[in-house]
């Protein structure tokens, strides 16, 4: 037994050489669900920093780049678990997490091993609010997204009353909560009704017909995708009457797929994306390298947060948290989304346009900045 | 939308839902009428169900035969699906439950477990991560009466699902082989001292059940539009709470009991916090089997075993 016990700590200790000889690797993790409803979104974030490591190339001090991707299925528990995976598994730098329910509470070991956080996706105003230095979001806040709604309804809709559906995750209601604080500032737009599904149901009529009883000018849609697609469906299929208007997380390929025709005119939020030559081999690429179709629209996201990373990490020649988010906020970075500069809170400066379904497809409709048609 | 024409729609809504359930919890009160098991797997074969509809369905389409032949491609896509599921459920029979029919209980419901996670996984791996697309066979046109809308699709399937119920009723009660499934049901040991097959009526319990269970899958894409490897869980736990409502190893408690949950669930957030709907339907289940704990049509275990 002794005898067993000092060779396992002689091997031990021959793996603590082996990887001291061994190459030098930069980790970058990736947060996202891969199982679970919300698995698509998920997959396009990882494929979309696998591919900004393949077109960022050889980093200088490094003789490799690893990515290691976690699992969050969209769940707190799940997700600080996965995080805490990857902290031990040594990685610098985390792209994720998909869900703001995920993101918060997986920000709190990433945070403690100063591991540099970017997400790519969640969107909840809370997450940049708690004074974390390595913490840095792609996409525009809530707060953003729903004023952006309702300078909409108000002055391009001119619409009197708006029934709220959220499905009681963080992200859901954090909008619908928003959207009822914005538009009472005006007091144009009245909350006829506010009602909730759960996610991963399929059948939601009930509320539905709830609200074709009420009538009101506009529903908002405040969901994933995957109920999304199926919703509209449904409301089209009980002749609403209703304009549907959505946000940034069922804006992707995959709601014009199932939906089909029922999409035909739904308004959504998302960033303006600029038409740039990056932007179009970029699309190029990840589309041969994953044999895809379309892209998620998260995937451009998870992209930037790679490439900008990566950059990061040769010009600043280290991935140690401190010198790299201290890189990060004092630069200014290009991406495929646009340019990238992240104020103290390491939120960026990103507006969101209205973008409405025509023939299935996503058409830019009106600048809420500028009050002005696309 | 008038009061009237608001609880007409809520009605159609509670039918269409709760038909779905419905065939899903028979195939659970099936089999563990006839082997005593909950067969955790019947979700993932409900959504195997619904792939090979896309799948067939998706074939058929691409050169114009749906819309020609609408009623033989409809036998086709039910057809073929139903009949995959089926051996897939013998299968699964075969592989999990069988060598463990006479281990305890415990051992058959981690197999049965074990055995949902692997065909959840197999099917995320085959099929992919996200949501599939149905063909739109039915669109949106349909029938208003009293102001509700009832679409062609949910004439069509509700109509398919009571026709599939009443052959069921049919079938365990008129013909031999029902006769048989019957006994073994009430006495294992006795029906083979009675010379039944008690190996071939359990194949056919486990080819029965899967194939409704494929059959509401494909009811399920049709009219939702979407499929992905995981759906079968929500549907899953909603159809096996109706079949413990109505009384486990009762045909027509399956019946009664998915036509309630839908109803619960419909009516619920019709008229109350939408916020509370699935809390209210656990809430219903946990009072039923409180007051009687056989459930509303099922005989207590100890007239079975006498």
């Amino acid at each position: 037994m002794k005898r067993v016990a000092v060779i396992v700590m002689c091997l031990t200790l021959l793996l603590g050489v082996n990887s001291l000889v061994a190459a030098k690797t930069l980790k970058i993790g990736t947060l996202s669900p891969l199982t679970g409803p919300y698995a698509q979104d998920g997959t396009d974030i990882k494929q979309g920093v696998l591919t900004a490591v393949e077109v960022f190339g050889k980093i200088e001090g490094y003789d490799k780049v690893e990515v290691i991707p976690g699992d969050s299925a969209c769940d707190g528990g799940k997700a600080t678990m996965a995080a805490n995976k990857l902290i031990n598994s040594g990685v610098q730098i985390v792209v994720g997490a998909y869900c703001s329910s995920a993101t918060e509470p997986a920000q709190i070991p990433l945070m403690e091993a100063k591991v540099v956080q970017i997400t790519p996706a969640s969107t909840n105003e809370r997450l940049s609010s708690k004074g974390y230095k390595y913490f840095f979001r792609m996409p525009p806040r809530d707060d953003v997204q729903a004023w952006s709604t309702v300078e909409f309804l108000e002055k391009k809709l001119k619409a009197k009353t708006i029934a709220l559906i959220d499905d009681k995750q963080t992200y859901t209601v954090g909008l619908t909560e928003n959207i009822k604080k914005f538009a009472k500032l005006n007091n144009l737009v009245k909350i006829a009704a506010h009602e909730h599904i759960t996610a991963g149901d399929s059948d939601f009529t009930a509320v539905l017909t709830k609200i074709k009883k009420i009538n009101p000018d506009v529903v908002y849609m405040s969901v994933y995708q995957p109920e999304g697609s199926k919703m509209i469906q449904q409301a089209r299929k009980l002749a609403l009457k209703a304009d549907f208007i959505s946000e940034d997380a069922v804006y992707h390929p995959k709601f014009l797929e199932v939906g089909g025709k029922a999409t035909e005119g739904v308004y959504l939020t998302f960033a303006k994306a600029p038409d740039t030559p990056e932007r179009k081999a970029f699309v190029e690429t990840y589309k041969k390298q994953w044999k895809a179709d379309s892209i998620g629209s998260y995937a451009f996201y998870a992209y930037d947060a790679g490439m900008m990373a990566l950059a990061a990490v040769k010009k600043c020649g280290t991935a140690e948290g401190d010198a790299l988010q201290k890189t990060l906020r004092e630069n200014t970075w290009q991406g495929v989304t646009g340019e990238i500069k992240f104020d103290d809170k390491g939120d960026r400066q990103l507006a969101h346009i209205v973008w409405v379904v025509k023939d299935n497809k996503f058409v830019p409709y009106w600048d809420p900045l500028t009050g002005k048609d696309l | 939308m008038d009061q009237s024409a608001f609880i007409l729609q809520q009605i159609v809504n509670a039918i269409f839902l709760g038909s779905i359930y419905a065939l899903i919890a028979l195939g659970y009160t099936m089999v563990y009428g006839i082997i005593e098991l909950i067969n955790f797997a019947h979700g993932e074969l409900f959504t195997a169900g619904a792939f090979i509809g896309v799948i067939v369905l998706t074939g058929l389409q691409s050169f114009g035969f749906v819309e020609s032949h609408f009623v033989i491609s409809m036998i086709i896509v039910f057809g073929l699906a139903m009949a995959y599921v089926a051996v897939l459920g013998v299968a699964v029979e075969h592989v999990a439950y069988k060598p463990l029919r006479d281990s305890s209980r415990l051992a058959a419901l981690l197999s049965a477990l074990g055995m949902s996670i692997f065909l959840s996984n197999g099917m995320m791996l085959s099929q992919g991560v996200s949501d599939r697309a149905y063909p739109p066979v039915f669109g949106v046109q349909g029938i208003d009466i009293g102001g509700a809308i009832i679409t062609n699709g949910q004439i069509f399937i509700v109509l398919l699902a009571i026709a599939m119920m009443i052959a069921l009723q049919l079938f365990v009660h008129r013909t031999r082989l029902g006769k048989a499934m019957r006994a073994t049901a009430q006495n294992r040991t006795m029906a083979r001292m009675l010379g039944i097959d008690i190996d071939q009526t359990i194949r056919i319990t486990f080819m029965i059940g899967p194939a409704l269970g494929a059959a509401a899958g494909v009811m399920v894409g049709l009219h939702y539009g979407a499929v992905r490897f995981d759906m079968g869980f929500i549907f899953m736990i909603k159809a096996f709470a109706a079949a413990i409502l109505g009384g486990i190893g009762s045909i027509p408690g399956a019946m009664i009991g998915g036509l309630t949950i839908g109803a619960i669930e419909v009516f619920w957030a019709a008229f109350l916090p939408s916020a509370w709907k699935d809390v209210t339907t656990f809430t219903v289940l946990i009072l039923v089997l409180y007051f009687k704990p056989s459930g509303l049509l099922g005989e207590s275990e100890s007239e079975v075993r006498v």
